[in-house]
């Protein structure tokens, strides 16, 4: 299991919770489970370009993008690019 | 009375009594999203918005219970065989059957619920339109903004689109034929400033007890239709500052009454000579006059396409870009400001509550 953490913008769109214990085998697999799937992926599945993510402190993209395995990681998290206006 | 202005950072509500004299500011509620549209849905009272966020994308998300709590719908998009994607929502319209609503959105396209707005389907007729390679986004993209029904026809309604025109459908949505007859689309040379599509419409109303007449703030002029859209009148000049501006109000109690606001030009979008005036018509166009009193002086104020509102007995809301909401209650005799400093406004809709 692993903990997804999401920023508070998406926490409100989830009913309120931040934090979801998830069983996946990699990022998109673990993020493809939350109930704001729809707002981290477009209908085409691909992850939104504002969205970040870090495995354990790590950027995913540097660990093989959505691909990247979960293995034993602790966290899985959630951060919208510094952007916006 | 309530009315329901979406801003820049989230959604305020303006609570009135019924002599709409005092009011009460709510908000924000949702918070982090850009609220392009909210409307009251006189069915059920439940509030709906269409609502982006530059890092999540547009969504479609509905309460009923007054903006505590939201129900997003989830999988509005477009097809993969269309090569498009869902950019943002731009225009809410309750529909008329039982659970219809419908949703304009960029790239020009339209999207109908069936449910109550859990779940929205593609209006293909729209996104396969046969001059569909002929349209241009404007500046706020190739956004679909104005959606109007028929109460005379229940398989009639028309839609607009910037910049590729108006379009009325006869049959239900099955089909749409382009309704840009006289209307100048003058970013075009001439001879080509007259084309079937490509025009940027910037707000299209119907009036609701003369359905048949239809109004346009246009890129390129305000214009009148008697025929449901087949031509249209060019209406500026007769006390227009400029034929430039976005919004667009009218009285449901007399068709010849209609409201705009006008801006200098496409090339400086602020109010002519620092003056905010909302200019009226009371003989279907061919004459208008400045309405100002209570309106702030000098003020370079602008006012989004869908920050124009009017209620069922003459009561007229606009919200500004500055973040201000003035009401007139007797026809534009006189303006007062109902709130100020808000985040920038991007739609105002006057509901009884």
């Amino acid at each position: 299991m692993v903990l997804v953490v999401l920023p508070s913008l998406l926490a409100t769109q989830a009913g309120g919770q931040g934090r979801f214990e998830v069983d996946a085998a990699t990022v998109e697999h673990a993020l493809q489970q939350l109930p704001v799937a729809d707002l981290l992926f477009d209908e085409a599945g691909e992850l939104r370009r504002l969205v970040n993510v870090y495995v354990d402190g790590k950027d995913a993209r540097d660990l093989g993008g959505l691909h990247a395995p979960v293995g034993d990681a602790r966290e899985v998290r959630v951060i919208a690019a510094v952007a916006g206006g | 009375m309530l009315l329901l202005c979406g801003t820049r950072k989230g959604l305020f509500l303006l609570h009135g009594d019924d002599t709409r004299s005092r009011w009460e500011l709510e908000g924000p509620l949702l918070t982090g999203w850009s609220v392009y549209h909210a409307v009251r849905d006189p069915r059920d009272g439940s509030v709906q918005v269409a609502a982006n966020n530059f890092v999540y994308g547009g969504t479609f998300q509905r309460s009923e219970d007054g903006g505590k709590t939201w129900k997003r719908s989830e999988g509005v998009g477009l097809p993969e065989d269309s090569g498009l994607k869902l950019e943002e929502t731009w225009h809410v319209e309750p529909g008329r059957e039982d659970g219809e609503i419908w949703l304009g959105a960029t790239p020009g396209v339209l999207f109908r619920s069936a449910d109550g707005g859990e779940s929205f389907e593609l209006v293909r007729s729209v996104l396969e339109h046969p001059t569909r390679e002929k349209w241009q986004p404007g500046a706020g993209g190739m956004c679909c903004h104005s959606i109007q029904l028929d109460p005379s026809d229940e398989r009639r309604m028309y839609i607009a689109i910037s910049a590729a025109g108006a379009f009325r459908t006869d049959d239900g949505g099955e089909s749409w034929t382009a309704q840009n007859q006289g209307v100048a689309a003058d970013f075009f040379p001439e001879p080509d400033n007259f084309p079937e599509v490509g025009q940027c419409v910037h707000k299209l109303l119907l009036h609701p007890e003369r359905p048949d007449r239809l109004w346009q703030q246009n890129h390129c002029g305000v214009y009148r239709s008697d025929d449901r859209g087949d031509t249209w009148e060019r209406l500026e000049g007769n006390g227009l500052p400029s034929g430039f501006g976005f919004p667009l109000a009218l009285d449901p109690r007399d068709p010849d009454v209609a409201y705009v606001i006008p801006e200098e030009g496409a090339e400086n979008r602020v109010t002519p000579d620092g003056r905010l005036g909302v200019y009226r018509t009371a003989d279907g166009g061919a004459s208008w006059e400045l309405s100002s009193e209570g309106l702030p002086e000098p003020a370079w104020g602008a006012v989004m396409r869908e920050g124009f509102s009017f209620d069922a007995e003459g009561g007229v809301y606009f919200g500004t870009q500055s973040g201000s909401v003035f009401a007139t209650t007797d026809g534009g005799g006189s303006w007062t400001e109902l709130a100020r400093q808000l985040p920038p406004i991007l739609s105002v809709e006057a509901a009884w509550s």
